[in-house]
């Protein structure tokens, strides 16, 4: 077999905000950008099939898709598999576990603020001049 | 629409008046709900948060499963009902059917 590159370190704490604009709508008119203020905790993710999945968030996206990694995943028999990484569909999620130590108004504020803030960022200097206004 | 928080974090400015069915699950924040979920589950706990969708967030949430089991040879019934306690939960809001103050039992 032969030999892998280390995956990269991926950073802790919330990540870069996504560069949809059509995702970023979605998610701060939503609860979910509560999820995505977990990425880099343990959660735990119960699924609609009573099956559920423990592991650390990698990404939330605006439809609740949820990305995990080291994962312990027990099936609805109780069966355990330990999984690498997990890709769960938006529609599969059931509960997500918010971890205890999570402040859920300071994470959601923050997570608002970066969406405003990339907002605020890409029309600062008056933003694309394609379609400038006439001054006429 | 937007979402609503405890602290009156919410994104547009909130009237007192009760508009449109989702304002009467704004009256409810910080209190204790009941909820009817699919597939016979019910959650009893804090309502902290809601969107539109009725995603929440619950905090110190009971969620009861019910499940019934026939006898093969009386065909009884035997309803049993599987309770557990988690101190803070994130619910997806499509397997929501029924937001309500807590029930009376008795």
């Amino acid at each position: 077999m032969e030999s892998q590159q280390e995956p990269e370190h991926l950073p802790s704490g919330p990540t870069e905000v996504v560069n949809s604009i059509r995702e970023r709508t979605i998610a701060e008119n939503s609860m979910v950008v509560l999820l995505q203020g977990l990425q880099g905790q343990v959660t735990t993710v119960d699924l609609k099939n009573e099956s559920t999945a423990r592991g650390r968030v990698v990404n939330v996206d605006a439809f609740m898709n949820i990305r995990l990694d080291n994962v312990l995943y027990r099936d609805r028999r109780g069966q355990l598999t330990q999984l690498q990484d997990l890709f769960i569909t938006g529609r599969n999620v059931r509960y997500v576990h918010i971890p205890d130590n999570v402040d859920i108004m300071k994470t959601i504020q923050s997570q608002l603020a970066r969406i405003h803030r990339v907002r605020n960022f890409a029309s600062h200097g008056g933003g694309r001049k394609e379609f400038a206004t006439k001054t006429k | 629409e937007k979402m609503y928080l405890t602290l009156c974090v919410s994104q547009q400015p909130t009237t007192n008046t009760v508009e449109e069915p989702l304002d009467l699950i704004r009256l409810s924040l910080d209190e204790r709900i009941y909820v009817k979920m699919r597939n016979d589950r019910e959650l009893r706990g804090r309502l902290h948060a809601y969107d539109q969708h009725l995603n929440m967030i619950l905090g110190d949430v009971e969620e009861t499963v019910t499940t019934v089991e026939i006898d093969e040879e009386t065909y009884e019934e035997l309803y049993k009902s599987t309770k557990r306690n988690i101190p803070m939960l994130f619910v997806r809001g499509d397997g929501v059917v029924l937001v309500a103050p807590p029930l009376r039992v008795g």
